[in-house]
């Protein structure tokens, strides 16, 4: 019989090794809204990868069925710039964003793996000076890839609880 | 509102009062006298393709339910109950075989009669509820064209066609423009609203001065917004070289009887796309390559069916207003599948329409916020008007009594306001 050090425990401590990896990384991609930083946002997406906000709780497809947000790289880059314009009146006064994030699950539970399905909770406030203060809520649903020491987002699915409802002007990714 | 009910003194020739947005009775009224006497936009009748589906909608304020009776018609009913008046349809669509009201448990066929009173021997001799009069109650008069559903709450007054006039054609280019030669709402709905009056949205649908100002962060640099269709070369021209605003004027604009109105169109963009070609064969093949070119020289952008409804063909979607409040209102927008295209060239077009249409759109953001400043801004009293002075060289068809004038012209919203008063003005 091998000490306990070998058995289960080992397995264990690559899990919470892995899902501490997930998290952080989680943290401080929608960190990176908060900051306002969206070209570093953009960056964490591989090449094909795509941000999604279905407007339907049961939507399993962005293409049949209209979406609050389906971006490919090239469209966030639109979109994002937009940000950027000193004249992107419905962001005069600009949003102040804060991302919660938590209840993360990692699926395999594998360190070494290439590709991980991630869900997790969030809460995003969104406040605009003269506008009151939204929140909206959900779930996360991520594909991540392995990239060197880090990770890509090759899907990113955010589903809101209310993602039907009648919405005010929304600008900031979820 | 005026004292004395008149409100012709709210409406001058080339500006329009302040009030007409702000106030709360005058809100009411409109409830009454535009949208409860005029042909309002329902519904598709692909959204209610089998007997027993239904959608729950509203015709102004009220809540209404667009049916498919057992025999294929279309109704529309209003949503409550004969008995106490509770809001029977809560689901916001789907397919019943009879509604049931929650609160003593009568039973509505989908055409809206009463089917069936719970402990009927509780009703006295001739005092028991009536298979009609008793009913959900239908609205007095459904039409449409090409499956576009519109309904009117009173029986008086022309018929859809006669109020649609020209804007017929609108709707029958459209489905014309499937290579099935019909056109199906699918895809879902983009839902939003703005903390302002609903004829703002009326207003700035047929308002070709504001794009480039209001919209600029939408473009590039180099003065062109991003391009709305897969496979285009560009987008729309906001500014020319050297960054002078791109006049809007050579577009025209038009203004139809009972308040309607067209943009544009567009200058043709260019699309060369595999997709783009194989829609066109599948086209050609149904109306030969004469008819086939005539219907894709799309000269239209948007057409307003007042006083609720919108559609666009370049990317093609129904934008419907839902006003709420003199200082609420929803906007709903549905694409329109062109069937027999492609089924790539919808995704596409579902793809275009998350970023012009969604509540998080490039576009729709900028205009909901300029909406919503106008009614704050028009709540300062120091200036009772808002001007709509612009104009330019007219040209008139007698058979349409079509306006058209140049694009940034305000001719058309000087049309709604006299389509507006007119209503209005009717006491009965």
């Amino acid at each position: 019989m091998t000490g306990a050090e070998n058995g289960p425990g080992d397995a264990a401590l690559a899990e919470l090794i892995v899902a501490r990896e997930v998290e952080r990384f989680l943290i401080r991609e929608v960190g990176l809204l908060d900051d306002r930083r969206f070209e570093d946002w953009i960056e964490l997406f591989a090449e094909d990868g795509t941000y999604w906000a279905p407007a339907r709780i049961d939507q399993d497809d962005p293409w049949e069925h209209v979406s609050l947000f389906f971006d490919d790289r090239e469209l966030m880059t639109t979109r994002l710039a937009r940000l950027r314009h000193p004249r992107v009146y419905a962001q005069i006064p600009h949003s102040r964003t804060s991302h919660t994030i938590g209840n993360v699950t990692v699926d395999p539970p594998d360190p070494a793996a290439r590709e991980y399905e991630v869900t997790a909770r969030f809460v995003m406030l969104d406040y605009r000076p003269g506008h009151g203060q939204r929140s909206f809520g959900g779930r996360y649903d991520y594909r991540l890839v392995r990239d060197g020491a880090g990770f890509l987002i090759a899907a990113k699915k955010a589903t809101l609880l209310n993602c039907d409802d009648v919405h005010e002007a929304i600008s900031i990714p979820f | 509102m005026p004292e004395n009910g008149d409100l012709s003194g709210l409406v001058a020739d080339d500006r329009i009062h302040r009030k007409i947005f702000q106030d709360p009775a005058i809100f009411d009224l409109e409830m009454e006298r535009i949208f409860a006497r005029s042909w309002v936009y329902v519904g598709h009748g692909s959204q209610v393709p089998e007997p027993g589906d239904f959608l729950c909608t509203r015709i102004g304020a009220q809540p209404v339910v667009m049916t498919r009776h057992t025999d294929g018609r279309v109704h529309v009913l209003y949503n409550r109950c004969g008995h106490r008046g509770v809001k029977v349809v809560a689901e916001e669509r789907g397919n019943a075989r009879r509604f049931v009201c929650m609160y003593h448990g009568w039973t509505y066929d989908t055409n809206g009669d009463l089917d069936f009173v719970t402990q009927p021997e509780g009703y006295p001799e001739g005092r028991h509820p009536d298979k009609v009069r008793d009913g959900m109650g239908r609205v007095a008069r459904v039409d449409d064209v090409c499956g576009f559903v519109f309904a009117n709450l009173s029986p008086e007054g022309p018929g859809l066609r006669d109020w649609l006039g020209a804007n017929v054609i609108c709707l029958e280019d459209l489905a014309a423009s499937a290579p099935d030669g019909e056109v199906e709402i699918r895809g879902g709905v983009h839902r939003y609203m703005y903390r302002g009056n609903w004829k703002f949205q009326i207003d700035n649908l047929s308002d070709m001065y504001h794009p480039a100002y209001s919209h600029e962060s939408s473009s590039r640099p180099t003065g062109q917004q991003f391009a709305r269709r897969k496979g285009d070369k560009g987008g729309i021209e906001f500014r020319e070289k050297r960054g002078r605003v791109k006049s809007m004027d050579p577009l025209g604009v038009s203004a139809l009887p009972n308040g309607h109105s067209w943009q544009g169109g567009l200058p043709q963009i260019e699309n060369t796309s595999e997709l783009h070609r194989e829609y066109v064969r599948r086209l050609e093949a149904r109306l030969g390559p004469e008819r086939t070119k005539d219907i894709l020289a799309k000269t239209r952008h948007n057409v307003i069916f007042y006083p609720n409804m919108a559609m666009q063909e370049l990317n093609p979607h129904i934008r419907v207003i839902r006003p709420v409040a003199a200082d609420l209102t929803e906007i709903f927008v549905y694409p329109i599948r062109l069937k027999g295209a492609p089924e790539q060239m919808f995704r596409e077009q579902i793809r275009i329409l998350n970023g012009t249409h969604s509540a998080s759109s490039m576009v729709q953001t900028d205009d909901v916020e300029a909406f919503a400043r106008a009614q704050e801004g028009l709540s300062t009293t120091g200036n009772e008007w808002i001007l709509l002075a612009r104009a330019g060289p007219e040209t008139v068809d007698h058979n349409t009594g079509r306006v058209r004038s140049i694009g940034t012209s305000e001719v058309a919203m000087r049309n709604h306001y006299a389509t507006w008063l007119s209503l209005m003005s009717r006491e009965r």
